[in-house]
């Protein structure tokens, strides 16, 4: 294992900065995100996730796509240059690794490659930093997440006290490393003990469970204090809706794309003013088997990945894992 | 060092190509037909049921059936009905429009061939149903009998008047039925609502596949109406819309259930609804 003081983590951030934009986790009026490393910024590696998830490095909240001119009937359209700048995200937790992976299957998978989302994954490299303490949100275990060592990270990173510890994985990640040897010690050293769960549910069986519950008069209980207010679609790590709309000037523009809320009635509403979803009851649903069924039957894999940003952040304290429990005990006719 | 083995870069599939509308047709008080093409010729190659991606730039974009198309040209039947359609019914043949796809699954036309197809169709949603029906009238041995049953508010609102009261009736084998809500002077045809038309017609389902567009509340009664005549749900098929933005099955809002319905769809069987959540 690599090793590195911690008090000399600017110089390893600056040797990486040479070469990449480097994401940290950092402290904005009491938010922290990932934003990029300049000297001075001040890094939240010790508390846990971040309150925004890392998905805008790859996913940017809003995004340019193209520009276009149109005179009287004339029109043209410019595409914007990619964005392949280098990225390296320092300090991703296991639970946003994962969510990363889930993007990508959304994203790279079944049948189109999202260009704007590809240029900047295959330039972006992800350091992963493994718990060694659990937040009372955290419950990433019950999708199978290592909270101590992040699979599908191109470099681990370990919290060993007084220094921090690296283990490159992949190739990129050696690359990575090698841009800061120098700044390196060699040490033994084992990982530490990852930080067990503070909560806990079982995810067995949720989405056959699910697949038989669409009309289940619970969706009217768990909905009735839900807000749509869209704070948990915004902080989820593996939330991908965007919407596409214009920014005119006069005669020009450009097309950007932002995310969006299936909590939002806009999101499905149609000219003429057909609604396939029209209350509360019908989006806090749709969320929730995205994650728990839908993904799962799309992907092979649940769409959640326990950060607990959602139920940490959530106004009215409306919780997955509640959810989840609901859901399990309730007692189906057998039909 | 070499640099001969660049790869072609792959199109963005978000980002559209400029199209002209060449023509436009006015086929009811509320419903044009808009022709489009590109410098290039026809924008992309549609299968029918295919979705397109068209805007005007400055407005907005939004996703429509390619009703047909010739040999340089797609065509897109639209109704009148938000921001953008408004946009589109003021515009004049030569204005510039952006265009992208194609999109969706399409009609399964290796499933009809060999068949008899009974089509049944209420107001727009005859646009998407008329790309199949042009499909098998330009490969007329592939396909058995067809039947059209159409009909909309009035004489006024039927779409596509040419083709209904004049090309397809000429089609060998090919029979036109055309109902108008209510009646009207000067109309000497079937007046009613297309499902009880449709069960007045009662075309026997043996052989068939039948393939239903138009307002939600008309396919639900057609549905029925197609049940108690013994169709089965594997040989009835329907295109679905909902509200899309990206087309390619990232931007999330079309799903129903894990199906995407710009990627999966827009054309399903009633077999495959009836497993699907009931939400659009």
């Amino acid at each position: 294992m690599q090793t590195i003081q911690k008090s000399r983590v600017p110089d390893l951030l600056a040797a990486l900065a040479k070469d990449a934009t480097v994401f940290v986790p950092a402290k904005d009026n009491g938010v922290s995100s990932f934003v990029p490393w300049v000297p001075g910024v001040e890094l939240a590696l010790g508390e846990g996730n971040t309150t925004l998830s890392p998905k805008g490095v790859t996913f940017p909240q809003t995004e340019k796509m193209y520009c276009y001119k149109a005179p009287g009937t004339e029109l043209s359209i410019e595409e914007v240059p990619a964005d392949s700048t280098r990225r390296v995200v320092f300090g991703i937790r296991p639970c946003d690794v994962k969510g990363f992976y889930l993007m990508d299957q959304l994203f790279l998978t079944r049948g189109y490659e999202d260009t704007f989302y590809k240029t900047k994954r295959d330039n972006s490299v992800l350091i992963s930093l493994g718990c060694i303490q659990a937040m009372p949100t955290c419950f990433c275990e019950a999708f199978g997440i290592n909270p101590g060592k992040a699979e599908g990270a191109d470099v681990l990173m370990y919290d060993l006290g007084d220094f921090y510890g690296f283990e490159a994985v992949t190739a990129k990640g050696e690359g990575v490393l090698a841009l800061a040897g120098g700044l390196f010690s060699t040490a033994g050293g084992n990982p530490p003990a990852a930080a067990a769960n503070s909560l806990q549910v079982d995810v067995e069986g949720i989405t056959p469970k699910l697949q038989k519950m669409f009309e289940h008069p619970l969706w009217a209980e768990i909905c009735r204090t839900c807000l749509n207010c869209g704070t948990c679609t915004y902080v989820c790590p593996t939330c991908h809706c965007f919407d596409i709309n214009s920014a005119n000037r006069g005669q020009e523009g450009y097309k950007y794309r932002c995310w969006d809320s299936c909590m939002f009635s806009d999101y499905t509403l149609m000219a003429g003013g057909h609604q396939p979803r029209p209350t509360k009851k019908e989006r806090v649903r749709n969320r929730f088997l995205h994650k728990l069924q839908y993904y799962p039957e799309r992907f092979g894999d649940f769409g959640c990945v326990g950060c607990g940003r959602c139920l940490a952040k959530c106004p009215v304290t409306i919780d997955i894992t509640r959810l989840i429990r609901q859901f399990k005990e309730v007692a189906l006719d057998v039909q | 060092m070499s640099s001969s083995a660049t790869a072609t870069p792959v199109a963005n599939p978000l980002v559209p190509v400029v199209g002209k509308v060449i023509k436009i047709v006015q086929e009811t008080p509320d419903v044009k037909t808009f022709h489009v093409t590109t410098d290039q010729g026809k924008p992309f190659v549609p299968m029918p049921g295919q979705l397109g991606m068209l805007s005007i730039a400055p407005v907005g974009e939004a996703m429509f059936s390619v009703t047909s198309q010739g040999p340089d040209h797609l065509e897109f039947a639209i109704k009148k009905t938000g921001i953008l359609t408004d946009a589109l019914h003021e515009i004049e043949p030569g204005q510039a429009v952006a265009v992208r796809g194609p999109y969706g699954n399409g009609f399964p036309v290796d499933f009809c061939k060999g068949k008899d197809i009974l089509f049944i169709g209420g107001g727009i949603g005859l646009a998407p149903v008329r790309s199949l029906i042009n499909y098998c009238v330009a490969n007329r041995q592939d396909f058995g009998n067809l039947q059209i049953i159409y009909g909309a508010r009035s004489s006024a609102d039927l779409c596509f008047k040419e083709d209904l009261f004049e090309n397809w009736p000429q089609v060998p084998n090919c029979r036109v039925d055309v109902t108008i809500d209510r009646a009207e002077e000067g109309w000497n045809g079937n007046v009613g609502f297309v499902p009880a038309f449709l069960e007045k017609l009662n075309p026997s389902p043996e052989g068939k596949v039948a393939v239903t567009c138009g307002p939600p509340i008309m396919i639900k009664f057609v549905l029925a109406a197609l049940a108690k005549m013994g169709y089965v749900p594997e040989q009835i098929i329907t295109t679905l819309e909902l509200r899309m933005k990206c087309g390619i099955g990232k931007c999330g809002r079309c799903n129903i259930g894990s199906c995407y319905v710009c990627l999966d769809g827009p054309v399903f069987t009633l077999a495959q609804l009836n497993t699907m959540p009931n939400e659009y």
